[in-house]
């Protein structure tokens, strides 16, 4: 670790991201815009149908990263609030309600029940917290086989709806996608603004030290209720999505393995990250799909083999290869690592953090001090 | 039996005893820090100076006494809502998000006056906005003023124990706190940094009409500062006077000697 103890000479005029980054970044966003957008036109209704898959999770994941990334609690549930915004959406659907209060309530029901189960949840630390959160899947499975008057029972809901309007000339599957895209584009956005500012930070220090949250007047409590109470409204809200997408849901949609899956999706992704969000829920789409396509037999033995892998080389997630390989350059380059000072050209190859120094420092051996 | 609170003191602390178990960690401790004065607070380690600090903050909650802030009770007050009765507070081990910039860092501080709450952050509303950036505005004002400027958009694991020291007094000032306690904050710094925080810390207390209660071991920057001194030991107080009285006193000497000379004590 590179420790600085006197004012780097590059470090007071540098801003906190270079231009060239930020430019890239952007380049970067409008290229991904412009496929998100065209993609659907020119693609076969299948591809639409994982791509809107990808928005779907996205989501989902953009819940459980608010809870668990940013705010540090562990949660194991997020697959119960998917069912149930999902199945509120199928009963919508089925009694004739409005689209817009399908989708309203599909957020706000899950927001109550999440809220609820923090109210008493949050008091609890650590495992006792996770161990709540999942039994919720585990309790919420067996309740939706039986309450089949709202759930269908075992054979689950399936129904049609959201058709693409005629006046448009799109097929069900690419209108469906625009649909779910824009509720996750706004979905990105609004979490994407709150966790940059005074709640993001409230977020940041409950999930680093509750002694220092509360000694700058966070409620360790109050944080993780909310922020529980946001995961489960998003997780809701990816459940509409879902069943826009998949026209089906049943008690299979809210299986604990789903929680699971999406755990590992978020830290693949990055967590207490917005662009690792979308890493992650392309990770949990596409890496079961192109597994299957491998070996059809072995889909899980290589999604298992691919998490290794990435968590062996990226153990911050997808998010963090461009600074790792940023790292690596300015690394063998034999500069400091640090992102201010890339033109701080004289630093010694030995200063870098970890890395060993390119030609070892002459043995000290005979001037040893110990007696 | 224990005097009244003055009725000019920043904080009065009454009759405070706190135990864990079975062990009494803070027996029946009294006294007044005046308004805008610094009062230290000092005493071998393990005296309870630490835990003293917890109950004042609302961290720990003292079996018996009171304890009140500019003249609230506060004994049974969460301690997240300490920081809206004007109490900010740095700890003995500097506890900062690594991974955050000193700037992120310090911007926490101004979470208790800072308005604008979920709905407002995540629509971004032009108020919010400005909020932030007159935050920000004040936040970068301090770390320049602490001599942490060039670090402002450093992340804080770049940086040495004795800077993460000057980043977290740069958090508590930005609470705008009428009463700060500082937990050891030239432990582990250099002569040079222990001088610069004497200035700072005598600047920001003119300048925020602050009051200033310091536990430390150097006893350099308790003589430079502070008025009066409570020396603790055995969660006792031993006694109560100036820091030379508090030097020469026999018993104070015996109780640092008894266990350790102080300075220099490890964390
Ligand atoms: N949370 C706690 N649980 C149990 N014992 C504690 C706790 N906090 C402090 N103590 C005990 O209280 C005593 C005083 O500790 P502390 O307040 O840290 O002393 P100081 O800051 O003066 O060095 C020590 O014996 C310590 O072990
Ligand atoms: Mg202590």
């Amino acid at each position: 670790m590179a420790t600085a103890t006197r004012p780097a000479p590059a470090a007071t005029t540098t801003p906190p991201r270079s231009v060239v980054t930020r430019a890239a970044a952007a380049v970067a966003g409008l290229a991904v815009a412009v496929v998100l957008v065209v993609a659907p036109l020119v693609s076969s209704p299948y591809i639409n149908f994982q791509l809107a898959s990808i928005m779907v999770f996205a989501v989902a994941l953009l819940g459980l990263n608010v809870i668990m990334g940013y705010t540090g609690q562990v949660s194991l549930g997020q697959s119960a609030f998917l069912g149930l915004g999902a199945y509120i959406t199928a009963y919508g659907v089925l009694n004739d309600w409005p689209i817009a209060l399908s989708l309203l309530l599909s957020a706000v029901v899950p927001a109550a029940v999440g809220m609820l189960v923090a109210l008493a949840a949050a008091r609890l630390r650590g495992l006792a917290l996770a161990m709540i959160t999942l039994a919720l899947p585990i309790i919420g499975v067996p309740l939706a086989r039986r309450f089949d008057g709202f759930t269908g029972g075992s054979q689950g809901q399936v129904v049609s709806w959201l058709r693409a309007p005629e006046s448009l000339g799109l097929a069900n599957d690419q209108w469906r996608y625009y649909v779910v895209a824009v509720i996750a584009l706004v979905a990105f956005l609004l979490v994407r603004n709150l966790v940059r500012g005074r709640i993001g930070r409230s977020f940041a220090i409950v999930k680093e030290n509750e002694a220092v949250a509360l000694s700058m007047g966070v409620s360790p409590y109050r944080t993780k209720v909310l922020a529980f109470t946001i995961a489960s409204a998003l997780g809701g809200l990816s459940g509409f999505m879902y069943l826009a997408v998949v026209q089906y849901t049943s008690p299979e949609t809210l299986v604990f393995a789903t929680s699971i899956n999406l755990v590992a999706a978020m830290v693949i992704g990055g967590s207490a990250s917005i662009v690792g969000t979308a890493l992650g829920a392309l990770y949990y789409v596409l890496v079961p799909v192109l597994a299957g396509q491998v070996n059809s037999s072995r889909t899980a033995l290589i999604s298992g083999a691919v998490l290794l892998a990435v968590l062996f080389v990226l153990p911050a997630g997808l998010v963090s290869l461009p600074r790792r390989l940023a790292r690596r350059r300015s690394a063998r380059r034999g500069t400091r690592t640090a992102p201010h000072d890339t033109a701080d050209d004289a630093a010694t190859p030995t200063s870098t953090d970890g890395s060993a120094p390119a030609v070892p420092a002459p043995a000290a051996t005979t001037t040893d001090q110990h007696p | 039996m224990t005097a009244p609170p003055a009725p000019d003191a920043m904080l009065s602390v009454r009759g405070v005893s706190l135990r864990f178990g079975g062990i009494t960690v803070l027996d029946d401790v009294s006294f007044d820090a005046p308004r805008g004065g610094i009062l230290g607070l000092v005493g071998p380690n393990g005296a309870g100076k630490t835990s003293l600090f917890n109950c004042i903050s609302g961290h720990y909650q003292p079996a018996a006494g009171s304890i009140l802030v500019d003249g609230t009770e506060t004994v049974r007050t969460p301690a997240w809502r300490m920081a809206r009765l004007g109490l900010a507070r740095t700890f003995q081990h500097p506890a900062l998000r690594l991974d955050a910039t000193v700037l992120e860092n310090v911007l926490l501080g101004a979470h208790s006056w800072l308005p604008g709450g979920p709905v407002a952050w995540a629509l971004r509303l032009p108020t919010t906005r400005r909020h932030e950036r007159e935050a920000r505005a004040r936040a970068l004002e301090l770390v320049e003023r602490t001599g942490l400027g060039w670090a402002a958009h450093t992340r804080a694991d770049e940086l040495s124990h004795g800077l993460h020291k000057g980043v977290e007094l740069c958090r508590a000032l930005l609470a705008r706190p009428k009463l700060l306690l500082l937990d050891e904050p030239a432990a582990g710094l250099s002569h040079a940094e222990v001088e610069q925080l004497i200035g700072t810390v005598r600047a920001v207390r003119q300048e925020f009409d602050l009051t200033v209660v310091v536990v430390e071991h150097h006893m350099g920057l308790i003589s430079a500062l502070t008025d009066r001194v409570v020396v603790l030991d055995h969660g006792a107080k031993l006694m109560e006077g100036t820091a030379a009285q508090a030097q020469s006193d026999p018993r104070v000497v015996e109780a640092y000697l008894g266990k350790e000379v102080g300075a220099g004590e490890p964390a």
